[in-house]
């Protein structure tokens, strides 16, 4: 995610953990598909971090402070790495309902129309 | 009849061993030694049809092998899906669904959605102050009136990624201050510049069914998958070259130009 040309995911922690079940995908992920997204990615900081005796996490810090933690428990590689470009695609923002599909600050070009206009050519 | 099982499902995998890739030819050899040995051990009241034609077709359906290797360009696009045996002459059908497409189709699967991939942005000075010239662009088949520096949330474009520059090329219509131009229905020469910011899900949406007194209820949950795009320029108007935009005033003389274009493409 860019916000004018601007990264928005600052770092990724891949926490995982070396003997458990649920972090064997993640385990696989990090020794085959992990250098390629961090080759990718220059202007992520990614940490690796070992957290014993919990389920595997990818944490997202964002631009707007905000972080967004994705367990992956028990996911095939390709699903970690599908999570983690979703964390690298997206901003930080809370995930709310859109009011609609075009922001703008400015609506009108031409005039606002109202009951009162009279187009002559 | 367990021993007719068994030799039927030994001659399938001779059949199977026999059409794999090369790689499991090698394996081929040991296998049929074992399957002669076994062969040799039928009771003799059996009679062992070994006739590679019947058991073609028969073989054939249940068979489902894992993800062909595929290329490494297309990263995006590739579905790993399960293919029927080159046997079978769907040579055709696997190539439109195997989705290796070569940078020609996925140009043309851009421009069925109306945008055409740019380079990446290389420190480029593509976001600009507003200018008041508005433009109505369609992608997919959904409609925007456009404006310098606005955003925009469509279905999720393939084969574009984050920061990507796009252009849009089916402008219906342009506009500025003095001057409206309309397509008919759209302007060839006209263009708008994008930048890709987004690709994420939208807030779920639980769609909830219920039969009442029927003991029917189902929950589904549904994120849709948007892009967010930033528009940066429109081109194929002039633009006033005012510093001050001046304020826009509701009786204001407007020139209407429709140029009368052809409509090339359907």
């Amino acid at each position: 995610m860019s916000v004018r040309g601007a990264w928005q995911l600052k770092k990724l922690v891949v926490s995982y953990c070396n003997w458990g079940g649920s972090s064997r995908g993640i385990r696989a992920f990090m020794e085959s598909q992990l250098p390629d997204f961090i080759e990718k990615n220059p202007q992520l900081e990614v940490v690796t971090e070992l957290n014993r005796g919990y389920h595997p996490l990818l944490k997202g810090f964002y631009k707007n402070k905000n972080e967004r933690v994705v367990c992956v428990k028990n996911m095939t590689p390709e699903d970690v790495l599908q999570c983690a470009t979703r964390l690298r695609n997206s901003q930080g923002r809370k995930v709310l309902k859109l009011k609609t599909r075009h922001v703008t600050k400015h609506p009108s070009v031409q005039g606002t129309w109202t009951t009162d206009l009279k187009i002559t050519n | 009849m367990a021993n007719r099982r068994c030799f039927q499902t030994l001659t399938r995998c001779l059949q199977s061993i026999k059409t794999l890739t090369p790689l499991s030819e090698a394996i081929a050899p040991y296998s049929a030694y074992a399957l002669n040995q076994t062969i040799a051990a039928t009771p003799p009241n059996y009679i062992f049809v070994n006739n590679a034609d019947i058991y073609q077709r028969a073989a054939v359906p249940t068979r489902s092998f894992s993800s062909r290797p595929t290329d490494s360009d297309d990263v995006e696009e590739d579905d790993e899906e399960d293919y029927e045996s080159e046997e079978e002459d769907d040579s055709e059908n696997e190539e439109e669904s195997v989705v290796l497409s070569a940078e020609d189709k996925k140009i043309e699967a851009a421009e069925i959605g109306y945008t055409v991939m740019g380079p990446l942005q290389k420190s480029d000075r593509v976001f600009k102050l507003y200018e008041p010239v508005f433009a109505v662009v369609q992608i997919g088949s959904h409609q925007f009136k456009v404006s310098n520096g606005d955003t925009i949330y469509t279905e999720r474009l393939k084969h574009c990624d984050v920061n990507d520059k796009l252009v849009l090329n089916k402008v219906l219509m342009l506009g500025s201050q003095t001057q409206t131009i309309i397509g008919r229905p759209i302007l060839p020469d006209a263009a708008v510049h994008a930048v890709v910011e987004e690709h994420a899900l939208d807030a779920k949406v639980i769609i909830f069914k219920k039969k009442r007194r029927k003991n029917y209820r189902r929950t589904k949950g549904h994120r849709q998958e948007l892009t967010k795009l930033r528009i940066t320029d429109i081109q194929g108007i002039e633009k006033p070259e005012n510093t001050t935009p001046p304020p826009p005033s509701p009786k204001k003389e407007k020139e209407k130009k429709p140029e009368k274009k052809v409509a090339m493409e359907a």
